[in-house]
């Protein structure tokens, strides 16, 4: 929701980066509040993934020129561990697996990791337990997961759900969920919006990366920005995606919107 | 002029080359220098021992104690001797008897250039450039042998953007006792060609004889070559098989090689990943008893990224019969994304079969998928329970299930009626008590 | 134990120094005059220096071997002292030892004192190829095992070292336990009888001092029937710039229904960056599981030493015996490894494990060697085998060399493998929820060497984590 004087905890100023030498963003500006949810979609290649991964510190993406500043301090001088235990959550396109490594074990590591970061009190493994098993109740998910290796053999629709059961755990002031809709039946979908809203609160902030519009149905966002050529060139509301996606992008797109980018 | 080489090294070599010197002069100087410097090889190399790391499994004794003679004038097979091998599908062969080419009646799918290089004009002969330039022989005394008696080969050439209608059977006979034949394949398909061949090994009366071959396969950008090398060999005969392929960009080459004859059997598949999106497809299955020895020894070289590779080897071994396997992947420095996975699964029939199964991994790129496995082991007992539940006796239980191992590889020919003739063999093979 | 591997793992090779102390050193090279010396200094019968004799004859017959998948200078072997021991003295009780010595004990974390009586170890302590101290020898005398050096077991049990020693690797097995046969000084030798489980678990520890003094332990333990006993092995040693030998024989043989554990952590130096100084470890180590329903396991963490080449098997005679093998071998900077193991199947309804994790970072060379053979009359052999190479970065290499020959038709052998990989990438999404990499790292092997460190006696397991984050630190990234 949009709030009166609520804080800026994301801004971001004429933002150009690139990846294997070739430039992705160029100059995207965008200003997040406290309380609100902002979804960025676009055509396939406009630089929408690019942009969050660049914020959470990918080490393949590469700041040519532009500020972030994060609750105030710059993003950009902070490691993405840092970053990370700031307050920043990145919701993965595509986890990675990590076989051998049980998820309660990396669950736990990750929750005291950033609780302490954060001056907070750390859990042990039993408190965790408690913890995890209440909050995956919200995502519908079944406990024995907790024993599996972190994503191996999950579907993608288990795999997203275990990126909201970490921002569920890690309680991120803003959250960027890169895709997290694709490859989810309906089912799941309602789930994963079921978990984002739940923890929504004035405080913090969302973004969601999209190419669909049907996640918004589910999770209501105050702003749909568009992406196209790696700069955000048009901004509404929710009308905007219920426009986009009777028409396409092409109608956009055309409009001063530079040469297609493929990322 | 042809300088006469140096005695060979080796004095079993030195008898395996009579009849070189004879040969007819070499129609192209890049032939001449070819042979000249592969007799130079045979003369420097020795027969491999048990001592050899690439030969340790395999005992070369019983061909070594054979004296072979080059093959006489070859007798002329008419149709019907050769109907029983000829796939209805294929519509253009070459059919070469004891290492002669015997022109036949019928053309090649349009487009293709199917002919002997005995047979082949300038043209044709500069357009199959590439033989001689993919099989080595620096260190290998059979291509090396082979490639020193270099006179006459199977030449299947496709050009740019031509996908064959028919596929190509190239029938290699057998009618003579103890001699030794160097059969030679070249296959070239430009970028975006397409083409089956098949590549048989049968004997029409021959015995003792010795097979020894090398089929070179160069896969232009986006080119699909599958290739089905079928080895029915007399049971005392030994034959030895080098295929090199080189596998384009976007190419896929898809090869299955079936082993059912000869007293020793020893297949090379070498094939490199050579171009960026390239994907080989490798299956092999030996089907031996008695006391027949069947080798495969594949490399698959991964030289650049991105490249995929699947291989699977079946052997199923009865009576006193040994089958080797050694199917080594390489990943070279860079060769990032490779996918490459092997399964080897050996089927021991009885107390007196043996199988040595090597699967070999060499990787210097990190961020690849290598899986392989090897198995050996008998028949699943929860299928064998489940055929017999439904009054199926033991035997016929056993026989229906190692059928059914073998036959996996068989599958996949797309040829119906060679599938058909083939399926027979192996169903032949594995009706034991 | 726990204090040693401390020691091992939190500085970056404090024992990287000399004990300056006498040390008697015989000179260099090596014939059969040396060896009679040897034999003489140590006073042993007639019988062990034929069995010296016959081995040296041996291998001066045979060939260094070439296959190995790893490259060294060729090593000159006369230039090599074969003997260093510090002034012979009597050693009966702690207080006889060298206080020189002792502190350098002390140094290493060796728990010679009481600490160590509490903890329940025994140390039997090598320091340059002579047995300085044995403690505890009494404590498990009283239940019939022998636990002392190889040298005193010559003195005092000369008919249970005949009849075992060389009956499981024989002087001619190959060319460096021929060498070993021919100039061993000292090693372990530990005996359980009929019925007895090993109380407590044991323990040796090496250690190269003498620069140029070769290492030629020999071990070997024998259990009776329905004997059980947990053995470790832990290793330093200090910082040279000439490669050093260390070509030990370590033999084990169970009876029916014995069992017997066998645990190595492996920290030799292993070179600096550049690969310049390391040990050189060429260890030949067989288990003869002799009896029925007798077992032998090997587990191994290694992480050291310049070149590896080591291949510790099992030979399945009894009926229903067991051998398994659970490895995790680390190689980073310049370090080469080709290791492995071998399962001989000979009885019936005999069973191996092998479970073996390469981890290949910085220009390092991690070959894995197996040999699972099934003889004609094995009926009923299992074997499962799984080998799994990590690679770290783009400059190693991983590479399997896995044989199976069976030649019995009632037998079942599965063998799998894979790769993966630490990058890039799971780094960043560790790094994305606020987990460094050096943590995630150490996560990471942990979960992949998990099936073999929950092999380990426990306080080894913790320690081999440590161990191995401390080999990779700056490998990744």
């Amino acid at each position: 929701m949009i709030l009166q004087d609520a804080k800026t905890l994301l801004e971001v100023k004429g933002l150009h980066a690139s990846v294997n030498g070739r430039e992705i963003l160029k100059g995207l500006d965008l200003t997040v509040r406290a309380g609100e949810v902002h979804a960025i979609m676009g055509p396939n290649g406009s630089g929408k993934s690019t942009f969050a991964k660049l914020l959470a510190g990918h080490p393949a993406y590469e700041l040519i020129a532009g500020t972030v500043q994060f609750e105030g301090s710059d993003l950009f001088a902070l490691t993405p561990d840092a970053r990370a235990k700031a307050g920043l959550f990145l919701g993965f396109q595509y986890p990675v697996e990590i076989p051998g490594v049980a998820n309660s074990q990396f669950l736990r590591l990750a929750y005291n990791t950033v609780m302490a970061g954060r001056g907070k009190d750390e859990l042990d493994p039993l408190e965790f337990d408690d913890l995890v098993r209440e909050r995956m109740k919200l995502l519908e998910m079944n406990p024995n997961f907790l024993d599996r290796s972190v994503n191996e053999g999950f579907s993608g629709g288990e795999k997203k759900r275990n990126e909201i059961l970490q921002m569920a755990l890690l309680e991120p002031t803003v959250a960027l969920l890169d895709e997290t809709d694709s490859g989810l039946d309906i089912d799941a979908l309602r789930i994963v919006a079921q978990g984002v809203n739940s923890l929504l609160n004035k405080d913090n902030a969302v973004v969601l990366v999209t190419h669909y519009q049907r996640l918004l149905n589910y999770i209501v966002p105050d702003y749909v920005h568009v992406m196209e050529g790696g700069r955000i060139v048009k901004t509404g509301d929710r009308s905007l995606a219920l426009e986009l996606e009777s028409r396409g992008y092409d109608w956009i797109v055309g409009a001063g919107a530079d040469k297609a980018v493929t990322a | 002029m042809t300088t006469v080489a140096a005695p060979a090294a080796h004095p079993y070599l030195q008898h395996l080359l009579e009849g070189q010197s004879g040969l007819a002069a070499a129609p192209t100087d890049a032939l001449k220098a070819l042979r000249a410097h592969a007799l130079e090889r045979v003369s420097a190399l020795t027969v491999p021992t048990l001592r050899d790391e690439d030969w340790r499994f395999t005992d070369l004794a019983p061909f070594t104690q054979k004296r072979f003679q080059p093959a006489a004038p070859a007798p002329v097979l008419d149709a019907r001797a050769l109907k029983a091998f000829a796939p209805a599908e294929a519509l253009t062969r070459l059919v070469f008897v004891d290492g002669t080419f015997q022109p036949e009646a019928g053309g090649a799918p349009s487009g293709v250039t199917v002919t002997a290089l005995s047979s082949a004009d300038a043209a044709t002969r500069a357009r199959a450039a590439a033989l001689g330039t993919l099989a080595g022989f620096e260190h290998q005394v059979f291509p090396a042998l082979n490639t020193a008696f270099l006179r006459e080969a199977a030449l299947v050439l496709v050009p740019r953007g031509v996908a064959a209608a028919q596929p190509v059977h190239l029938l290699f006979v057998s009618t003579q006792a103890g001699v030794a034949v160097h059969p030679r394949v070249l296959v070239v398909a430009e970028a975006g060609a397409a083409v089956t061949v098949i590549e048989d090994y049968v004997a029409l009366g021959g015995t003792g004889y010795c097979n020894n071959a090398v089929t070179e396969i160069a896969l232009g950008d986006d080119a699909q070559v599958k290739h089905y090398k079928i080895q029915r060999e007399a049971p005392d005969a030994f034959h030895f098989a080098t295929t090199a392929v080189l596998v384009g960009r976007n190419a896929r080459y898809e090869g299955t090689a079936l082993s059912f004859g000869a007293r020793l059997s020893r297949h090379d598949p070498l094939v490199t990943i050579a171009g960026e999106g390239a994907a080989c497809d490798l299956a092999g299955l030996a089907l031996i008893g008695n006391r027949q020895v069947a080798d495969t020894h594949s490399t698959i070289d991964h030289a650049v990224p991105h490249g995929e590779s699947r291989q699977l080897h079946k052997t199923i071994v009865a009576g006193g019969a040994h089958a080797v396997f050694n199917g080594r992947i390489v990943v070279r420095p860079g060769a990032q994304l490779t996918n490459s996975g092997q399964q080897s699964r050996n089927l021991l029939l009885s107390g007196k079969a043996r199988v040595d199964a090597k699967p070999q991994l060499e990787i210097f790129a990190d961020d690849v998928k290598c899986a392989h496995g090897a198995t050996v082991g008998q028949l699943d007992a929860d299928e064998l329970f489940y055929l017999r539940s439904r009054g199926l006796d033991e035997v016929a239980a056993r026989n229906l299930l190692t059928y059914a191992f073998g036959a996996e590889v068989v599958e996949r020919i797309a040829l119906p009626s060679l599938k058909q003739q083939l399926a027979q063999l192996v169903l032949a093979g594995t009706s034991g008590k | 134990m726990s204090a040693v591997i401390q020691n091992l793992v939190n500085q970056p090779y404090t024992a990287g120094f000399v004990t300056d102390i006498e040390s008697e050193t015989v000179a260099k090279g090596l014939s059969e005059d040396t060896i009679r010396l040897i034999s003489t200094k140590k006073n042993e019968p007639q019988w062990l220096l034929d069995f010296r004799l016959d081995a040296y004859r041996h291998w001066l017959k045979m060939e260094e071997p070439q296959w190995p998948n790893v490259h060294y200078p060729k090593i000159d072997f006369q230039n090599i002292s074969y003997y260093s021991a510090p002034k012979p003295k009597k050693l009966k009780t702690m207080d006889e030892v060298d206080p020189e010595l002792l502190r350098t004990f002390e140094k290493l974390g060796v728990p010679m004192n009481e600490r160590a009586k509490l903890a329940g170890v025994a140390v039997d302590v090598i320091f340059d190829s002579v047995s300085v101290a044995t403690t505890y020898k009494a404590k498990l005398a009283e239940v019939g095992i022998i636990f002392c050096s190889i040298s005193e077991a010559v003195q005092n049990h000369p008919e249970l070292v005949k009849k075992y020693m060389g009956s499981v690797v024989p002087t001619g097995d190959n060319y460096y336990a021929a060498l070993n046969s021919a100039v061993f000084t000292d090693g372990s030798f530990c005996f359980i009888p009929k019925g007895v489980k090993c109380p407590m678990e044991l323990s040796t520890y090496f250690r190269i001092n003498t620069q140029d003094s070769g290492q030629f332990e020999r071990t070997l333990i024998v259990a009776e029937e329905g004997a059980t006993v947990s053995y470790l092995e832990g290793c330093t040693a200090p910082k040279f710039d000439t490669n050093q030998l260390h070509a030990a024989v370590v033999e084990l043989v169970a009876l029916d229904d014995a069992d017997i554990k066998y645990s190595t952590v492996q920290n030799w130096y292993a070179g600096d960056e550049n690969g310049v100084g390391g040990i050189y470890n060429f260890v030949t180590k067989r288990g003869l599981c002799q009896g029925a329903r007798s077992r032998i396991s090997w587990t191994q963490v290694e992480t050291g030493s310049a070149i590896t080449w080591k291949y510790p098997s099992c030979v399945l005679i009894g009926d229903h015996s067991v051998g398994e093998f659970y490895s995790v071998a680390l190689t980073n900077h310049r370090q080469q490894a080709d290791t492995g193991t071998k399962m001989i199947h000979i009885g019936k309804h005999t069973r191996s494990t092998i479970v073996s994790k390469g981890i290949s970072a910085g220009h390092s060379n991690n070959s894995y060697r197996g040999l699972v053979k099934i003889g004609a009359n094995a009926d009923g052999a299992r074997n499962y085998s799984q080998c799994d190479s990590m690679l770290i970065g783009q400059s190693s290499g991983a590479h399997t060399f896995a044989y199976i020959q069976v030649q019995n038709p009632t037998a079942k052998v599965e063998h799998e493998a894979s790769t993966s990989k630490i990058g890039e990438d799971q780094l960043f999404y560790f790094a994305s929820r606020g987990i460094g990499a050096e943590e995630a790292v150490s996560m990471i092997i942990n979960g992949f060497c998990k099936d073999v460190f929950q092999q380990l006696p426990m306080e080894f397991a913790v320690e081999a984590t440590k161990l191995l984050g401390l080999k990779l630190e700056g490998s990744v990234g």
